[in-house]
């Protein structure tokens, strides 16, 4: 028992050193993809002003930004000392905000998001995927799997947008736009929390939509191949309860891959529901992304590369510690 | 299980949903739709030009000594009650208006604006119009006159130091960094000074309870600003009613906006903002041939360009460049010489086969040496109305066998081309200002000419007159109306002559109106400041004459 505890532990361990390295290759990589782009935020911001501004306004938003032309191995030391400080800088689109607060404002609307859409999408899909499995060409197992594939060929902000033209604007059913009512004020009272869930339906709706039938597709699948293999005949020549042969011996072994793939999509909740959010004007991070690659706001794309980072490692994690709780061979 | 769960779910929501209509502002509520974005940041900085403060801030919180009124052609007195060239171009002076009070009570004077114009100078990531290097001093002759020293005679500078935001002396002195200063609880003298809540998808600003002009906006209690991050979100709103007062562009506006409610939704384009130019790399062959511009120019269907890419909402440009801003500075007999600007793809061959690039048996053109006419167009990627005009000019230049094509770039890698003068064709536009003198500057001044490889942010096509230079400093230094206009003259005269870049169509300045619970907005009938609120400080203009139509004082609304 202690050999396995500490074999498990050694597992995670050893997981969590090659994320902390994968972690840093990303944060070098973090700061020079943006830097790598044509043009430096100072002449972005001039042009997008289309001639409202005299040619020495470049000067001044350089000094405002605090850009120089220090070489880039000083400038890649300072981001270190400034990043192991919790210092991500002040945004260029949104300056003088600090990163930390323009990122803050929208990382929580995305997380419940798509978060919540991602969570919806993983279970449903894998509870129908396995259902249709086990009772093979059943009525779920014929029209599950064609119909959600043939919505999930869409792509999701066209489902979206067509989802916010018919029960938005044409009958009026969900609110067309933002996570909450304007009148209202935050806080945990029924009205804003009905309010929050209301202007969740279409969004979330329409990523769990087309998200659905892979999740279903992919666990279907590997239903059918667990449940060929001799250990299901066993359990069911044992004379074990059906549901219990499905759910313990079929449904665990199944899940596998398709945690893996939860773990994956987990960490791009960040970076995934970027359209959606556009489209139903959610107060999210996926319009920041757009803004701050399209203003060169280094240190806007930093901050928001490194939450995504963050987020894709660490669910990989998550998973590898849930792999070891439900996969008996990565603990010897 | 999960199904039944799922089914209770989604009955669950329908129910919340299906009891919902349209969000409707309680009244005196002016929904205002000026910046397109997810979420707020708070920022009232006056200072943050980089688009970092929110739009109230330089219209409504803040007010400038002047505002420019860019359809009557005329600086409207605003803090300032009048201003005078005391030396011309060396020192202004300014009479301030008397009995204005900040939004805390104490009163506006001559220290503050002395101390707004010390702030720029003390602190350069703040002066976006390099005021420092061209004043000398700014001092306080009495409690209501300021006096403006300048360290070379710079008449246009009046647009720079008369549109500064003049910001209070008693609260700015205490702010440590102004550049990084955030402002959350702004005091101003503008109409709409108080913050009455901020949150990340909507703010509201309330009424200065100190204005100094009572008749401003009656009836309208706060300013409401939605968080709408893009075009399609604020046209559903729009069409929607929702939105009082906005500036967004919307194609087909007529069938798709005005038709839904003839009545109250309403649209004005006034065509003041700056002139399209297809420019033309003049620093490298084969456009370096004023000849060849000129053929492209004649080769291209401006009418054609107008009814496809600009849903008719503009007009063919002026042969001198010069746009509705500054219609009363057109030259007729300048005009009259820029026959290369209309469209005659026949005289455009002959100019093509007279500067040596002739057809060859495929319907190419080649110079002497064999080399094919090469024309490659960039645009910005994802600017629709820029890259089908660029696939109407291809079109055009590829009739008269010219190679041309169409190149989309992203808009960082498209400026950095521009800058760098790395480019053959290009669409672009012009710098903007009160007089031709800042488009001309940008397009024909020695001074403003890079070479190429060099960052250039004005005068891409890289054209420099030395006369030009000449003619501008003239116009720097007189105030005397009538030198002006011969300068004026000079300049049209000699971008008709040169053609240093390709005039399209003056862009639209696009501005829309619910007038269900507000009028008093400018429109083409009563044009007495431009309704598209992209423009700051003119939109105090509109904000002083609207009123609500439902207004508690109901005598005093016309």
């Amino acid at each position: 028992m202690i050999s396995t505890l500490r074999a498990s532990a050694g597992f995670l361990l050893r997981r969590l050193g090659f994320y902390g390295l994968a972690g840093f290759v990303a944060l070098t990589l973090n700061f020079l993809i943006p830097r790598l782009m044509p043009g430096d935020p100072a002449t972005v911001m001039f042009a997008r002003f289309q001639g409202e501004l005299e040619p020495e306004a470049i000067d001044a938003l350089r000094e405002a930004f605090g850009l120089t032309d220090a070489p880039m191995w000083e400038q890649y030391l300072q981001y270190l000392t400034a990043l192991s400080q919790g210092d991500l800088g002040l945004s260029v689109a949104y300056f003088p905000a600090p990163v930390t607060e323009v990122i803050g404002v929208a990382l929580l609307w995305t997380v419940l998001l798509a978060g919540v859409a991602v969570v919806l999408a993983f279970g449903l899909g894998s509870g129908l995927g396995a259902l249709a499995a086990w009772r093979r060409n059943g009525l779920l197992d014929q029209i599950a799997p064609p119909l959600l594939s043939f919505l999930g060929a869409f792509p999701y902000f066209w489902l979206a947008m067509a989802a916010a033209w018919i029960f938005g604007f044409q009958l009026g059913w969900f609110p067309l736009r933002h996570a909450y009512d304007a009148g209202l004020d935050p806080g945990l009272t029924w009205a804003f929390v009905s309010s929050v869930i209301s202007h969740a339906v279409l969004p979330a709706g329409t990523m769990v939509l087309a998200a659905l039938g892979g999740w279903l597709l992919a666990m279907r699948n590997t239903m059918v191949g667990v449940l060929g293999e001799d250990f299901i005949t066993y359990a069911q020549a044992r004379g074990l309860p059906s549901r219990r042969v499905w759910l313990h011996y079929a449904v665990r072994n199944a899940m596998m891959p398709n945690l893996t793939g939860f773990g994956m999509a987990l960490g791009f909740v960040l970076s995934g529901a970027l359209l959606t959010e556009i489209v139903f004007a959610y107060p999210g991070q996926g319009y920041l992304l757009i803004n701050a690659v399209l203003a060169q706001d280094y240190p806007l794309m930093q901050g928001l590369f490194l939450t995504i980072t963050i987020a894709v490692l660490g669910a990989n994690w998550l998973v590898d510690c849930m792999t070891v709780v439900l996969d008996p061979r990565t603990r010897t | 299980m999960r199904q039944r769960l799922l089914g209770a779910l989604v009955l669950g929501a329908l129910a919340l949903g299906s009891c919902r209509t349209k969000t409707e502002a309680p009244p005196g509520t002016l929904v205002v739709v000026k910046e397109l974005q997810a979420s707020w940041i708070r920022n009232f900085n006056p200072f943050s030009v980089a688009g970092g403060n929110r739009w109230p801030t330089n219209c409504g919180i803040y007010e400038p000594l002047l505002i420019y009124n860019s359809l009557s052609g005329e600086f409207e007195p605003w803090l300032a009650a009048s201003f005078d060239w005391e030396v011309p171009g060396e020192r202004l002076v300014f009479a301030l208006r008397e009995g204005v009070q900040w939004s805390d009570g104490e009163a506006f004077t001559a220290d503050d604006v002395v101390f707004t114009f010390q702030l720029l100078e003390d602190t350069k990531a703040l002066d976006v119009h390099n005021l420092a290097a061209r004043m000398d001093a700014v001092s306080a002759r009495d409690d209501h006159t300021v006096v403006i020293e300048l360290s070379e005679p710079f008449v246009p500078g009046l647009a720079w130091i008369g549109h500064q935001t003049i910001v209070p002396e008693h609260i700015w002195s205490e702010v440590d960094d102004p550049v990084i200063h955030t402002n959350p609880d702004p005091v101003g003298t503008g109409p709409f000074t108080e913050v009455l809540r901020f949150e990340t998808q909507v703010y509201d600003i309330g009424r200065n309870p100190h204005y100094w002009n009572p008749e401003a906006a009656k009836g309208i209690e706060r300013l409401r600003m939605p968080a709408l991050p893009s075009n399609e979100a604020a046209n559903l709103a729009l069409i929607h009613g929702e939105i009082d007062w906005t500036g967004t562009f919307i194609p087909a506006v007529d069938r798709v906006f005005v038709e839904r409610d003839p009545e109250h939704h309403h649209y004005w384009f006034p065509l003041v903002g700056s002139t399209i130019f297809l420019y033309a790399n003049t620093a490298a062959p084969p456009f370096d041939d004023p000849n060849l511009r000129r053929a492209v120019s004649m080769a291209i269907d401006r009418e054609l360009i107008v009814r496809i890419a600009m849903h008719n909402t503009t007009v063919p440009a002026h042969p001198t460049g010069l746009t509705d801003a500054h219609k009363a500075w057109r030259d007729p007999t300048a005009a009259a010489k820029g026959t290369w600007v209309t469209h005659d793809p026949a005289a455009a061959a002959e100019l093509l086969d007279a500067a040596g690039w002739t057809l060859d048996a495929k319907g190419q053109r080649r110079n002497a040496a064999g080399e094919p006419l090469i024309a490659e167009l960039q645009v910005v990627t994802g600017w629709s109305d820029w890259v089908r005009a660029a696939q109407i000019i291809t079109a055009d230049l590829r009739a008269l066998g010219i190679d041309a094509s169409v190149k989309s770039r992203d808009f960082g890698a498209w400026m950095e081309g521009l800058n760098r003068g790395t480019f053959s064709l290009s669409l672009g536009w012009a710098q903007e200002g009160p007089t031709p003198y800042n488009p001309y500057q940008g397009l024909m001044s020695a001074e403003a000419t890079k070479p190429v490889g060099e960052t250039a942010p004005a005068n891409w096509h890289r054209f420099g007159s030395e006369e030009v230079d000449v003619l501008l400093r003239a116009f720097e230094g007189t105030t005397d109306p009538e030198l002006q206009r011969a300068i004026i003259s000079r300049l049209q005269h000699i971008f008709v002559d040169e053609a240093p870049a390709i005039p399209l169509f003056p862009s639209p300045s696009w501005g829309q109106y619910n007038s269900a619970r507000f009028d008093g907005f400018p429109s083409a009938d009563d044009p007495y400041a431009l309704l598209s609120p992209h423009k700051a400080p003119e939109s105090l203009l509109v904000l002083s004459s609207i009123y609500a139509k439902d207004a508690p004082t109901s005598e005093n609304t016309p």
